[in-house]
């Protein structure tokens, strides 16, 4: 697999940030050899300078970054120095970069296909117009894009993030590079659609023997592609072995630290116990209940004069929550889970169904009732940034709701805004300053805060810890669970992070396409599902560990259908490797399997194949 | 650049030296150009001087004085030190006609600028936030209004009426608030979507609230140094209208007036027009320097270029 | 092309109900202001009566939504009146001259005065604005791709320079300077297209800093994307990315600025400056119009005046979505 020179070889390469008031080295002599067709995985947390490190290996070291001493030398000739014309007819042609937002890495008012060939013609400048769209449209095909000499004139966002990033993998690969830098590819990506774009990758990667950088800050995403791996700590290399031998005999105590702490879904994860499974009813009580809810919204139709098209976002969605429970609704990009957070927060309204709290329905209150509602559940959303008022100062923003609800004094106020900043753990002075020298972290706790200060009984968590780092995450999380054992609330936490919900959630709602297609609890969700959907997603999270359930089997090619035109019958027919007749013609619902497992699947018990279990070969904790 | 370098930055917090909102930031670069400054200075020293300057500096902008009619300015064949920007055909200072020139000028500019700044700014809000037929009825009208361009508007009322002060601010207003309104629309619409907003609103804030406390202070920054732009257009349409001869009417001293006086004499007495203008010239460059240092501050500032 | 047909059909009925609106809103307004015209065209030494009989037979004492209604009919069949005040020889009648001078049955028509007036102001402002653009252009693109550095900053002394000059004043100037001391362009009036070339200059100074801040954001802001250096990565060369990217996109904006803007300041500045320079265009016939209170001349041209920026608007607002297709949807 290694030939006898390596393609690529860097050696103690530095690269230092220069902004005032003082340098701050971003690389630290790394050096790093890569062969023809091994594929190299890079992993570090962010920070660690991978990305700095990818971008070099292209030449794109701008000002306030500069490189201040190594080689980087591709079949023994050093980047660093050589000609830029020369340099230039390198990139492109022989070496490949993919970055992590396929979304703006095209001009987006031309056609994707001209721009693909607009780059082939300049690195290949022989090539007739004829030829080299004919290449696209041949790679275009390759990379499993269905229609592509349609979608050849399409524009950029005509694409979906996957889609999008398998064109940007035909501009790399058109040529046929001997190295390619895969930079974070897979980040913006749901869950499914990665798993498939790594697949594609590795099977590209047979055919066409390209060495590939792969750079990630996930080891299960590495996990499924590398040979052998990098890891990046600080700008340092800290180790360098096989992928089986850093899951398995990693040497140096950072990758050791690394592999333990990945949230591990299917292995007991030393030292963290899983969320106790709870099973439904035992004549708990229920403080939400959602009962055939649908929505629908109308978009200008293009293709009619003065026509609506319906998006079907949510369609008959039940499930009941119970008090002191923690629910986790999951689910990949269009299953309508953003537009259940808005219904379920009485933004708007459902077009059918109702919303019960507390056996009362959210749907007919105003006003003053309206308002008593809310002192009962809060939510709280994603971006840290954007969800906190930039002109008022903390301790304002966390009274706000007090304000709004009034019967408080001001001392009262202040008094009880002290109290649970202190709660969340954020400190006292705070109070005076304004939001804008905050990290995430902090930010989301001062959302926390604010919504905290009226002792609310349901918390809605839509993504709220998506846009967070792992330390940030799990220092949240254990406050949750600090504020759920103490005022006994109740939370739903809506996310696509199947890691986390494994390990917080007592009873998950898995969503495709507006339906709940699986409503179990945590054991079962994740050992013995009962809908194929949920074995996918399984599937294809990166993982370290043995998968009950694998790709091969479970994985399917293509997108989700249309929200606008969805086939009649069961909606996930035209991807599951299951399907049969009855699948065509009948919406299969909500079927009890089992004590505790709701599926919407016409499949009977035992017609799909049993999870396959974990030999010995378990990684060291 | 900035763009790919954002995700390689530590996700240190900036230290920042207290709390200090946008706007501060955003003077506090500007002030260090030297674009910014020189226009500063200018400008200020001019107001001053058109405030306190005509009796200060002894002259009179309406003592005729037929003796020193026709006096060039310094430095001509001609020229005196008492009037040292020289005189017009009735032996009037110019100097001290064009300090009044521009404290009238200045006065129906900063009017006129607040009222469309206003009156536009809160129709725009309204029909940003609220939607639906609202806003499809108000951006109707202000297309319309923008349709017609302000000289025209202008010269049509103006001209078949008497102008006095309050009528020509009223129709600067008039011609003036739909630029206003579009913008603050579309800003609107973007902060609208906003997670701060969604926010407030869960937490059960009404929606007068969150227009006031929560979109308002981050809608109002952006357009308000367009204003400060507009003050110096305004002043030239004054000139203009004066020019033509439906400005604030004689005896006041305006720069239009003036200009157009000057016009009979522009073989002999060239100065007569070109003084005036000039200093006119002088204050409005101080705006538009120190409005222009602010715009590139700013967008410095959003981009993310330290 | 459904969505072309689309748009225009929405666009043009829009602009149809704007352009409606405005006519209203100037027909009250003219009515509304104090000046009666009907003195103005007979003279101050006609009796009280004539003046009444001659207001009454010319329907100027109907109330104004008759009025108005009566207008509309008269347009919508192409003709828009004529003018009170001018006969058909172009010589002002009535008014200082004595009622007797009044010619009433031989008026010139509206639609007459204002297509000879026409060419003289295309020529104006086709002039006005080629120079604008060769000036502002070079300079704005250049400090657009070279943001805060000295091209940058010469654009913006340059153009806060322009913006301050009143441009009454400075056609004055210029008239002086160049004209009689210098002896190198005509000024006054016309006689040959060279007279076109000063007011020209006048005006070109004046749409000179909006071309030119326009240029620059559009591009550096552009500059900035994101498919920029990536497209460099990708092989394209720096010189490529901005002429068949950069500057592509960038004129979108400017399209904006230059039809929008460009001809909205235009259209006011246009009248003032053939009025400075006695230039015989459809500017010095509406600023006469507006003295001599002759109503359906500074209807027309009024109306005109909308109608060229409603079109302007709706063409450029079409063109964008040609070059940048997201604007379709």
């Amino acid at each position: 697999m290694s030939a006898a020179e390596p393609i690529l070889q860097v050696r103690d390469l530095s690269v230092e940030l220069n902004t005032a008031p003082q340098r701050r080295k971003v690389l630290d002599n790394v050096s790093l050899d890569l062969h023809a067709n091994e594929v190299l995985g890079i992993i570090g947390e962010s920070g660690s300078g991978k990305t700095v490190l990818s971008r070099a290996m292209v030449n794109w070291v701008s000002r306030p970054l500069e490189m201040t001493s190594g080689q980087i030398l591709y079949r023994g000739q050093d980047l660093r120095l050589m000609p830029p014309a020369e340099l230039q007819g390198l990139r492109g042609r022989k070496i490949a970069y993919i970055g992590a937002d396929p979304t703006s890495a095209l001009d987006p008012t031309l056609p994707i296909g001209r721009q693909i060939v607009e780059k082939l013609k300049s690195v290949e400048p022989g090539i007739s117009d004829a030829d080299a769209k004919r290449r696209v449209i041949e790679t275009l095909q390759a990379v499993r894009i269905p229609s592509a000499a349609e979608r050849f004139n399409e524009f950029p966002f005509q694409f979906s993030g996957g889609m999008m990033q398998r064109v940007m993998i035909v501009d790399a690969l058109v040529t046929s590079p001997d190295l390619l830098v895969a930079d974070n590819i897979t980040q913006p990506l749901d869950v499914t659609v990665a798993a498939q774009i790594l697949r594609l990758l590795r099977d590209l990667q047979a055919e066409y023997r390209t060495a590939i950088l792969f750079v990630s800050s996930l080891l299960g995403m590495v996990n499924e592609i590398a040979d052998n791996v990098l890891v990046l700590a600080d700008g340092k290399v800290v180790e360098r072995q096989s992928m089986q031998g850093i899951l398995h005999r990693p040497e140096h105590n950072y990758t050791r630290h690394l592999v333990r702490e990945m949230p591990r879904i299917w292995e007991a994860q030393p030292d963290v116990a899983a969320a106790p499974s709870v099973t439904a009813s035992d004549g708990r009580e229920v403080i939400l209940s959602v009962r055939d809810v649908s929505r629908t919204y109308a978009t200008k139709d293009r293709n009619r004069l003065f026509g609506k098209q319906q998006v079907q976002a949510v369609r008959g969605v039940s499930f009941d929550v119970y008090k002191g429970d923690s629910l986790g609704i999951v689910g990949e990009s269009g299953c309508g889970k953003s537009s259940l957070s808005r219904l379920l927060s009485r933004l708007e309204a459902p077009d059918t169904g109702e919303i019960l709290f507390k056996g009362q329905s959210i749907a007919g209150l105003r006003g003053k009732s309206l308002l008593n509602l809310r002192r009962g559940f809060q939510l709280l959303l994603q971006d840290p940034y954007n969800s906190i008022p930039s002109h008022l100062t903390i301790g304002r923003t966390v009274a706000e709701p007090l304000i709004i609800h009034g019967g408080r004094s001001r001392a009262e106020i202040r008094a009880k805004v002290a109290e649970t900043m202190a709660e969340v753990g954020l400190a006292p002075e705070l109070a005076h300053s304004l939001p804008v020298g905050l990290s995430a972290g902090q930010r989301q706790r001062v959302n926390i805060a604010r919504a905290m200060v009226l002792e609310p009984e349901l918390l809605i968590l839509d993504e709220t810890l998506s846009a967070l780092d792992q330390v940030e995450q799990a220092k949240l999380l254990a406050l949750f669970e600090k504020l759920q054992a103490r005022h006994g609330m109740t939370y739903i936490y809506i996310s696509h992070d199947l890691g986390m919900v494994r390990r917080v959630c007592s009873r998950v709602a898995v969503m495709y396409l507006g339906r709940v297609v699986e409503l179990a609890g945590n054991e079962i969700t994740f050992f013995d599902p009962g809908h194929p959907y949920t074995r996918a997603l399984l599937s294809a999270v990166p993982a370290i560990e043995h998968r009950p359930y694998n790709a091969s089997t479970y994985l399917l090619e293509g997108e989700p259908p249309n929200p606008i035109n969805i086939p009649p019958g069961c909606s996930f027919r035209s991807r599951c490797p299951f399907a049969f007749d009855r699948c065509a013609t009948i919406d299969p619902s909500l079927k009890p399997r089992g004590k505790d497992d709701l599926a919407a699947c016409h499949l009977a018990a035992g017609a799909m194949p049993a999870p396959s279990h974990a030999t010995s070969d378990t990684i060291l904790a | 650049m900035s763009a790919e370098l954002a995700p390689m930055l530590p996700k240190t917090p900036t230290k920042s030296h207290g709390p200090r909102t946008l706007s501060a930031t955003m003077f506090a670069n500007a002030w260090r150009t030297t674009e910014f400054r020189i226009g500063f200075f200018i400008f200020f020293g001019l107001i001053l001087l058109s405030v306190v300057g005509p009796s200060l500096l002894g002259v009179s902008p309406t003592k005729f004085s037929v003796a020193d009619k026709f006096l060039p300015p310094l430095g001509f064949e001609g020229g005196s030190w008492s009037h040292v920007l020289g005189t017009d055909q009735l032996g009037r200072d110019l100097f001290a006609r064009s300090l009044i020139g521009l404290r009238n000028a200045l006065m129906i500019g900063v009017v006129s600028v607040v009222g469309m700044f206003l009156i536009g700014s809160i129709i725009g809000m309204i029909a940003g936030y609220v939607g639906g037929w609202v806003d499809l009825i108000l951006m109707r009208i202000t297309d319309a209004q923008m349709a017609i361009p302000v000289i025209i508007l202008a010269i049509t009322i103006l001209g078949v009426s008497r102008p006095t002060p309050v009528t020509i601010v009223c129709v600067l207003i008039l011609a003036g608030w739909p630029a206003y309104a579009r913008t603050a629309r579309s800003v609107m619409l973007s902060e609208r979507r906003k997670e701060y907003v969604r926010a407030a609103k869960i937490l059960g804030a009404s929606n007068l609230r969150i227009l006031l406390v929560h979109i308002a202070p981050n809608i109002l920054p952006p357009i308000a140094f367009v204003a400060v732009l507009d003050v110096a257009r305004m002043m030239i349409i004054e000139a203009i209208l004066g020019f033509i001869g439906i400005g604030i009417q004689p005896p006041t001293p305006t720069f239009g007036t003036i200009i157009a006086d000057g016009t009979k004499y522009l073989m002999n007495a060239w100065w007569i027009t070109t003084v005036p203008g000039l200093l006119l010239a002088i204050s409005l460059c101080g705006i538009n320097l120190m409005g222009g240092a602010l715009e590139r501050a700013r967008n410095k500032l959003l981009q993310g270029v330290s | 092309m459904l969505f072309a047909v689309d748009f225009f059909l929405r666009r043009l009925l829009q602009g149809l109900v704007i352009i409606v609106l405005v006519a209203m809103l100037i027909f009250t307004l003219l009515r509304i202001v104090p000046g009666d015209p009907v003195r103005i065209m007979l003279g101050p030494m006609v009796s009280a009566e004539v003046a009444e009989e001659t207001a009454q037979k010319m329907g100027l004492r109907d109330p104004i939504p008759v009025q108005f209604a009566r207008y509309v009919g008269q347009v919508a069949s192409g003709d828009f009146g004529r003018s009170f005040v001018r006969s058909a020889q172009g010589a002002s009648t009535g008014g200082s001259r004595g009622g007797d001078t009044f010619d009433a049955a031989n008026r010139a028509s509206v639609m007459g005065l204002i297509l000879i007036a026409l060419p003289y102001s295309l020529l104006l402002a086709g002039l006005s604005f080629a120079i604008a653009m060769a000036v502002s252009l070079p300079i704005g693109i250049a400090a657009g791709l070279k943001s805060g550095r000295w091209p940058d900053r010469m654009a913006l002394y340059l153009s806060s320079v322009f913006v301050s000059l009143p441009n009454i004043w400075l056609a004055l100037v210029l008239i002086f300077l160049v004209s009689v001391k210098g002896g190198l362009l005509p000024a006054i009036g016309y006689r040959n297209w060279t007279y076109a070339i000063l007011p020209a200059i006048v005006l070109a100074i004046e749409l000179t800093p909006v071309f030119i801040r326009s240029a620059s954001v559009a591009v550096s802001s552009n500059m900035m994307e994101s498919y920029v250096p990536s497209g460099m990565i990708r092989g394209l060369s720096r010189k490529r990315m901005i002429v068949a990217h950069v500057l592509r996109n960038s004129m979108i904006p400017m399209l904006n600025v230059v039809g929008i803007q460009a001809i909205g300041l235009l259209l006011g500045s246009l009248f003032v400056i053939e009025y400075a320079f006695n230039y015989p265009g459809v500017g010095l016939l509406m600023i006469n119009a507006v003295f001599q209170r002759d109503f359906p001349v500074i209807q027309a041209i009024a109306i005109l005046a909308c109608m060229v920026l409603v079109v302007v608007n709706i063409l450029v607002d079409f063109a964008a979505t040609t070059i940048d297709r997201r604007l379709q949807y």
